[in-house]
């Protein structure tokens, strides 16, 4: 039995602070625009200020005039030398309509903000100045910008060629909804609009390609979540051999899937780098970055209920407004919404039909929840709404129709098997984190001096780690462990860390199973020369398949270093002891070696005692959760995701019935993402998940006016959350560890923005229920509340 | 429009003023650069001639002459908020500057100067300094002219940020039995004022005597308003009298701002909300303590 350091001295399951979170906070980590490189020069895209329109000319004469300019092309110029932008996700795989997606706007633009134009010169200001010389002589077309104008028969084709505007309509039923909905109690309808929100790293992207002449291929340093497969986009988009292009994603400040890509400017300027033989950068600015939308759904949620309130029945019928098409995989996220249906709770019957319908307004990419934060929103909405109707408390209602935590693994409608889980146990403990009880009775006390205390909660089911058959969305992922001849440790590894440290989690992981120091180690991200092939972070993923493959990988190893430490020892290796660095027998008490002495000898004595293994100390391995199963069951079925976190939010806010303000009281939230890594880094997730969703349903909002130009374009209109509108978070943990993967792990990184975000509605309409104000639309800005609020003191009631 | 613009550093006011007569437009006006960097950075301007003032001696500092207060067009909102002179003798005006948005590097580096100059709808300084009655002093290539900030504020010909400098402001200290109030409603910490709301009010024992309500952030300039309100005097403060003055207030916005802080209607309605509740705030006698030394 080979005995470690003592479990006290593991670091797995400990707030052990993140190495590589230093140099962000003392402004000195080099994110990608960081880097700059000798002949660097600097593109700026010019963009349509029409939301739909007819381009007849392209005059880039006047911006070659300007000193400094290196290179002035259009549209039809980037057109001749790349091929249409390979889809993040082809929606044809899925039966949905595909169309060729230029990286600029050749004939017609089919959003504000697409690009028209670039011009590349020695600085940013001269290729600005530049741009604003070219001359484009639009036509402008009747744009498209509400979801339900671009239903409507008749309506025009946002793509030229295409019979309708629905990217693709996607069904999910199961049993027999109809038969289930005459039979029921009670129906209860909810119309839940959800608005175009999405994230906002603080670093914007960023790309700087150079063309390396001594290969003749590209390097690129981008902001991606996913290097490796960029490279194939990169590589098809271009022309190019996908072994003739590098990525490396630096330190990323922030992603949430908003880099995850298909952005046209990646292969753009990669190509302004081989034409010009020279490094080429382009930074987003805000106002770009606010270009990229999500979540804009509109839900009709009918839950049917048997007399005992239990649900019988779900249908949904969901437009959503995915913008112009782009090879970003933002339209998944409609396809996720259904998918993840009916969450929680346990129905059999359901009908729900998701449509993604293309619009003039600008593209989705994908965006923290990915689609699931939306069928959290909705369900958790029409929950409140349905346990109002019923009478029956909000909390009762959810723990009757919950999955009980003896039916896992759980078939779900849709086809899903939920691997684990306590979905009771959570919400209780929530309850318990918030001391709900406690603010019943404060909220009644308030009351009675006529202000308004409003207690909401909701459920968010989020599986992680998901994958899609024949797409480069993969479940799996590689790690390489190398131990150096003095002892100390370097993980490569196929995930990336948008900001979340899971550099951190994969180091604590490898030091226990190797059983040295955590100071040792080094991990290395993103580089595409470097790390093994990998997939990068998307959902929840990172820990699940980065962790999984470092452990095997480290476990290989230090089987090597065992070996030769035995056969240095002499003594057999399941009598070997490793503590702090030392390694000892069991068989043989006086003699003792280190760990640094052991894998020296590992190098350097292959032809003798380390003759038992195969030099050098270094392994790579690969997890694949075994949860996952591509192969369709009986009914064409298949289970992307071998985990299933979960959580419950709980708000507890004032509403200001004068102003419609809202005022956030107390936060609280009960967290499964399996077996915790590191505390404090879930913790973090969790609270910025709680910021986010809390943001999305009270201010943030990406507006467009009727002709579909953009309204938001700052940070002053975009509104997020400060420090100063967010009150202290509770948070607690409630570990069902997944029975199939390393560690038991779930993914903690993508939960809780829908969860938080309906948590809030449900606490305003919980805090206005004695006015009869009823709100299912987001964002609940003051303006909102206050109008609903008029409208129920003149007899209006529901809005 | 320039992408190789110049830079001029006047040392004082004489050579800013001479600077200023002989540049054609393209010229502007930077200090703490609060209001133009963004506009610079983002390339939505270009000017041609940067005229940097804040070397200019005389544009900075406070001072007392009298019963009046002068305020140095460059004293940062920091000054604005913690200058002992202004603390005692207009804490409406500290108590406005600390409501800015921004955190403490906007408040280190943005003027009061600027921040009238932008005339940005949505900012503090203008409707505390209304509710003081303040004046303004320019100079132009036709000298130093002394005009009261209303009159500023309807005069769309005085060349502020290009050809004409904001030097100084001028405002009257506040008598001791003067109350007063500020109310900002805010959407969430980080999001512009929706609605701004300054009172001032001055009571004869219980009976109010006079009182001067300026409603900033619901419409493009902000509203004086004060005779509209000489129906309320006289009397003590109640609930109804309360409610009377959101009325007035609210009837007194015609065109209200609709804009992503929120749509007109509610701008409108929330111009009484502030109203009152800035006139409560003055009447509760917590407004000296309620300034952050």
């Amino acid at each position: 039995m080979i005995e470690d350091k003592k479990e006290s001295e593991s670091y797995v399951g400990k707030s052990i602070r993140a190495k590589e979170a230093r140099a962000p906070l003392i402004g000195k980590a080099k994110y990608t625009n960081d880097y700059t490189f000798s002949g660097q020069l600097y593109a700026h895209i010019l963009r349509s200020p029409h939301a739909a329109a007819k381009i007849n000319s392209v005059d880039v004469s006047g911006a070659k005039k300007v000193s400094g300019v290196h290179l002035a092309i259009c549209g039809q110029d980037v057109f001749n030398h790349t091929n249409g932008i390979t889809d993040h996700l082809n929606p044809a795989i899925f039966g949905g309509k595909s169309t060729r997606l230029p990286c600029m706007a050749v004939d017609e633009a089919w959003c504000y903000g697409q690009p028209v134009a670039i011009v590349v010169a020695e600085d940013e200001r001269t290729a600005r100045y530049a741009a604003s010389r070219i001359q484009v002589d639009y036509t402008p077309l009747e744009p498209i910008i509400d979801v339900e104008k671009a239903v409507a028969k008749g309506a025009r084709s946002v793509v030229p060629g295409w019979e309708d505007n629905t990217l693709i309509y996607v069904p999910f039923m199961n049993g027999d909804t109809q038969a289930a909905f005459d039979a029921a109690s009670h129906v209860i309808t909810t119309d839940v609009k959800i608005h175009r929100f999405s994230s906002q790293p603080m670093e914007t992207r960023c790309y700087n390609a150079i063309w390396e002449h001594d290969t003749e291929s590209i390097t690129l340093y981008g902001t991606c979540q996913n290097p490796h497969p960029l490279r194939l986009v990169i590589a098809e988009t271009l022309r190019m051999n996908e072994n003739k292009i590098r990525i490396i994603a630096s330190t990323i400040g922030g992603a949430f899937g908003l880099k995850m890509h298909g952005h046209p400017e990646e292969p753009l300027i990669c190509l302004m780098a081989k034409l010009l033989g020279r490094p080429v950068k382009w930074v987003e600015s805000r106002e770009e970055c606010l270009l990229i939308g999500a979540r804009e759904q509109q839900h009709k949620v009918e839950m049917a209920f048997d007399s005992d309130g239990v649900m019988v029945g779900l249908r949904d019928n969901v437009l959503a407004n995915i913008g112009a098409p782009s090879a970003c995989p933002g339209w998944g996220m409609v396809f996720l919404t259904g998918l993840t249906m009916p969450g929680p709770y346990k129905v059999e019957n359901i009908d729900v039909h998701m449509n993604a319908v293309t619009t003039n307004k600008p593209s989705w990419n994908a965006a923290r929840g990915y689609g699931k934060e939306s069928t959290a929103i909705a369900l958790e909405l029409a929950m409140d709404n349905a346990a109002r109707q019923l009478g029956i408390s909000p909390i009762d209602l959810r723990l009757k129709n919950f999955i009980a935590k003896d039916s896992f693994p759980y078939n779900s409608p849709t086809g899903l098997v939920y691997d684990s889980g306590d979905y009771s146990g959570v919400l209780l403990k929530a309850l318990e984190t918030i001391d709900y009880q406690g603010w019943k009775d404060k909220q009644a006390a308030a009351l009675i001096e006529g202000r308004y205390l409003g207690i909401g909660v909701a459920f968010e089911l989020t599986p992680e780690g998901g994958t899609i058959p024949g797409t480069m969305v993969a479940g799996y992922d590689s790690s390489t462990v190398r131990v150096g001849p003095d002892g100390t440790v370097r993980v490569l590894t196929g995930i990336t860390s948008p900001g979340t440290h899971n550099a951190t989690a994969m180091a604590q992981i490898a030091a226990d199973e190797l059983g040295v120091d955590i100071a040792k180690i080094e991990v290395l991200q993103g580089d595409t020369n470097a790390s093994p092939y990998g997939f990068g972070n998307y959902s929840g993923r990172s820990t699940i398949v980065g962790g999984g493959s470092v452990a095997l990988a480290a476990q290989d190893v230090r089987a090597k270093i065992n070996a030769v430490a035995a056969a240095l020892l002499e003594v057999e290796p399941d009598t070997l002891n490793l503590v702090s660095g030392v390694f000892s027998s069991s068989a043989k008490s006086d003699a003792t070696l280190t760990f640094a002495e052991v894998c020296y000898a590992s190098y350097t004595r292959a032809y003798d005692v380390a003759m038992c293994i195969d030099p050098p100390l270094e392994a790579t391995r690969t997890f694949k959760p075994p949860g996952i199963r591509h192969t369709p069951d009986e009914n064409g079925r298949i289970n992307p995701y071998p985990s299933y976190s979960n959580a419950v939010y709980v708000v507890v806010c004032e509403v200001d019935t004068d102003t419609g303000k809202i005022d956030l009281l107390s936060l609280a939230a009960a967290h499964d993402c399996g077996k915790v890594i590191n505390p404090i880094l879930v913790e973090g997730q969790v609270c910025g998940a709680f910021a986010m969703g809390l943001g999305g349903a009270l201010s943030e909002d990406i507006q467009y006016d009727a002709n579909g130009v953009q309204l938001t374009k700052s940070f002053k209109d975009y509104v997020m959350l400060r420090m100063a509108d967010i009150p202290p978070i509770g948070v607690a943990h409630h570990d069902c560890p997944n029975p199939d993967n390393y560690l038991g792990l779930k993914g903690a990184g993508e939960a809780g923005v829908g969860g938080s975000a309906a948590a809030l509605v449900n606490a305003v309409n919980d805090a206005l229920e004695p006015l009869g104000v009823l709100m299912h639309e987001m964002p609940l800005t003051p303006s909102r509340v206050w109008s609903a609020i008029q409208n129920a003191n003149n007899g209006e009631g529901v809005n | 429009m320039s992408l190789h613009p110049m830079y001029a550093r006047p040392r004082d006011l004489e050579q800013a003023s001479q600077l200023l007569a002989s540049l054609s437009s393209g010229a502007v006006i930077i200090a703490g650069g609060q209001e133009i960097m963004p506009f610079i950075n983002y390339g939505v301007m270009m000017p041609d001639v940067y005229v940097d003032i804040g070397g200019i001696k005389a544009l900075k500092g406070v001072n007392v002459n009298d019963d009046e207060v002068s305020i140095g067009a460059l004293t940062v909102h920091r000054d604005i908020q913690s200058t002992e002179d202004i603390v005692e003798r207009l804490p409406l005006l500290a108590y406005a500057a600390q409501q800015i948005g921004g955190g403490w590097q906007v408040h280190n580096r943005g003027t009061i100067g600027g921040n009238i100059v932008s005339m940005h709808p949505l900012y503090d300084i203008a409707p505390a300094l209304l509710a003081l009655d303040a004046d303004v002093e320019l100079l132009s290539d036709k000298g130093l002219q002394r005009m009261s900030l209303l009159q500023l504020q309807n005069d769309s010909s005085h060349g502020l940020g290009s050809s004409s400098i904001l030097t100084k402001i001028l405002v009257k200290t506040m008598l001791p039995n003067v109350l007063w109030g500020y109310y900002k409603l805010k959407n969430s910490a980080g999001a512009y004022g929706s609605a701004n709301a300054a009172a001032v009010i001055q009571m004869d024992g219980e009976k109010i005597k006079s009182i001067r309500i300026v409603i900033g952030a619901v419409s493009e300039t902000s509203v004086v308003i004060s005779k509209a309100l000489d129906g309320y005097l006289g009397g003590a403060y109640t609930l109804e009298i309360g409610r009377a003055i959101e009325k007035v207030c609210i009837d007194a916005i015609d065109e209200p701002l609709s804009d992503q802080q929120g749509d007109g209607v509610w701008r409108k309605a929330m111009a009484g909300i502030a109203a009152r509740r800035a006139t409560e705030m003055a009447l509760s006698n917590l407004t000296t303590s309620s300034i952050k030394r």
